[in-house]
């Protein structure tokens, strides 16, 4: 778990860290491969929500380089299905995500990210 | 339009009807209810309603929890002779099995069991049909049922058989399918479950709850107190992709490396469709934008079993204490992690309002919020759970589970906005003038451990405290 998909719908949140707070960089990570079902109206309905360039970004770092740098228009059965195995497929098991701006850590264990801020990181 | 009889199962009479219309509209079904409030009351076993064709039947049957079976619809009558007379008049629904069909008929009721004698002579009533067809009662082409409504007399002693043929309507139909979705209900029992904790919810009411939100393949669905995971193995099961967060990771993950949430999923062989689990609050979510889900569904914790909590001190510290913390948190000492960052008490009507704020924030369009809310029956109203609705968010149904004193509502909230609302702020409310409304379910943790005293209650044992 920390599937993709995940990770490009999260961004920190910590206390007046509102800027250049996306995408959290994942650190010392152990991926896992599992498959998924494969569902092309629901890819195709979410692409609109998805940061691309982040989505590339971030599984190029993790090694699948088989996303296009530029969202297509054509949306073709190969790339759906690439766009599946990167959203769906590619768990982050252990590792963290590290806020780009105000740089909180945020560990992931057993595939549960742990998002709780401190006390002086809330509002 | 042809018509069908709905046959019910015996429990959660009041979440029929919006079961009823939720499968309806997910499977672009248009289920016409009754016109008369009598006939469509659901507190009765069966009920008329129209179809467009058989087939529609037969998928409600399928998808609803609380069907117990459908029939095509030939006549209701109060009286035998009155039901035969309408069944003559649906001869041509009937004709069709006159000449060779197998059939088997039963005389059925609901809260009372007929005496085999009067059981026959019902059927024999029925003679003029002229079926040519063999009768056999192991594998007959069609089932012929006749259905008398009996009041509910539960827990009222009665010598057997009394008020036998004093029934309120009587029915007749031929079986189409008998409910198939109740099955579900042991499938998903909790004792059989891999992994589940003292507040996971019963199968059969999670079941209705995910069909409350419509899952379906595809779906995106989003629980905020996920806690052991329960509202996530029905809707998974429907097809849809679950997220959920707690604010305590512990009751997702369990014991062992794989987390409890998914080793129960992958009993049920949807592990693959619980997208992610997170740990955060919902007050303080990392949640990008919004629109993101179709629906939002959750029991949040009410206080009995676990208290909702939310990021925050019950008391604020002197600022330097607080500095001390900082620094502690700031530069953790080895043997002290994970960080556990202070919580305080999430008191229910804040929640409850804030959950429907959330949910005009996180859900797409058309999206559905579906939640429990407890509350304490003698002081519930209509308009309590108007006053956590905020404008876009409109109330499609509302269910009671009833304990006597206290109840849990199942409340089901349309976003019916198309406009883009900024994230919630979670700011506690502003304390609540003495003119607006304060809702039964407020401070319902303190009302329940009190036994839900009425206020009447309580002035009269202040009284006998002062006596000398």
């Amino acid at each position: 778990m920390v599937r993709l998909i995940t990770h490009n719908l999260l961004a920190c949140h910590a206390k007046d860290c509102n800027t250049n707070n996306f995408p959290l960089a994942f650190k010392d990570v152990q991926l896992e491969i599992r498959e998924a079902e494969f569902n092309p109206e629901f890819l195709r309905g979410f692409l609109p929500k998805l940061e691309w360039t982040a989505l590339v970004d971030t599984a190029k770092q993790l090694g699948d380089t088989s996303l296009p740098v530029e969202q297509p228009e054509m949306l073709d059965d190969e790339f759906l299905k690439n766009l599946h195995h990167v959203l769906l497929e590619i768990h982050v098991e252990e590792g963290s995500m590290t806020c780009p701006n105000c740089g909180h850590v945020y560990p992931i264990l057993n595939g549960i990210p742990n998002m709780l801020l401190a006390e002086h990181e809330i509002g | 339009m042809p018509r069908y009889l709905v046959q019910f199962a015996q429990a959660h009479n009041d979440f029929r009807l919006p079961e009823l219309q939720s499968i309806g509209e997910l499977l672009g079904i248009s289920v016409t209810l009754p016109s008369d409030l009598e006939s469509r009351d659901p507190m009765r076993p069966v009920m008329v309603i129209d179809l467009e064709v058989e087939e529609h039947a037969r998928l409600l049957a399928r998808r609803c929890i609380l069907i117990k079976a459908v029939y095509e619809f030939y006549a209701q009558g109060f009286t035998y002779a009155e039901l035969h007379e309408a069944n003559k008049l649906s001869q041509p629904s009937w004709a069709r099995y006159i000449e060779d069909t197998s059939f088997r008929f039963l005389v059925t009721s609901s809260q009372h069991k007929i005496p085999q004698a009067r059981q026959k002579e019902v059927i024999e009533s029925f003679s003029y049909m002229g079926f040519l067809g063999k009768i056999d009662m192991k594998n007959p082409e069609i089932n012929l049922i006749c259905f008398e409504e009996y009041d509910d007399r539960h827990k009222t002693t009665r010598v057997r058989h009394e008020g036998d043929g004093e029934f309120r309507e009587v029915f007749f139909g031929r079986l189409l399918e008998e409910g198939s979705a109740r099955q579900l209900i042991a499938k998903f029992d909790v004792k059989k479950r891999a992994y589940y904790g003292n507040t996971s919810m019963e199968s059969e009411i999670s079941l209705l709850m995910a069909n409350q939100t419509l899952a379906s393949p595809g779906k995106f669905i989003y629980d905020p107190f996920m806690g052991t995971g329960s509202m996530s193995y029905p809707t998974s099961h429907f097809g849809a992709l679950i997220v959920g967060s707690d604010i305590d990771g512990r009751q997702m993950r369990g014991k062992g490396k794989t987390p409890g949430v998914i080793r129960a999923a992958t009993q049920y062989g949807t592990a693959s469709r619980i997208i992610d689990l997170a740990t955060f609050d919902v007050t303080h979510n990392p949640w990008r934008c919004g629109e993101l889900f179709d629906a939002i569904v959750t029991d949040p914790p009410y206080g009995v079993r676990a208290g909702a909590k939310r990021l925050g001190r019950k008391k604020e510290l002197p600022d330097y204490k607080k500095e001390l913390c900082l620094q502690h948190t700031l530069n953790g000492r080895p043997d002290d992690q994970p960080y556990i960052p202070p919580t305080k008490p999430y008191e229910l009507s804040h929640l409850a309002a804030d959950l429907v704020v959330l949910g005009r924030y996180l859900l797409k369009p058309n999206g559905r919020l579906v939640f429990f809310l407890p509350t304490v029956t003698d002081e519930y109203e209509e308009v309590d759970i108007h006053t956590m609705l905020c404008e876009g968010m409109e109330v499609i149904a509302n269910s009671l589970q009833d304990f006597g004193s206290w109840g849990r509502r199942l409340v089901t909230i349309r976003k019916t906005t198309l406009e883009k609302y900024p994230p919630p702020s979670f700011d506690p409310t502003p304390e609540i003038d003495a003119n607006s409304h304060i809702p039964a379910h407020k401070d319902f943790r303190e009302k329940y451990f009190q036994g839900f005293k009425s206020k009447t209650d309580e002035f009269n044992d202040g009284a006998s405290l002062s006596d000398p």
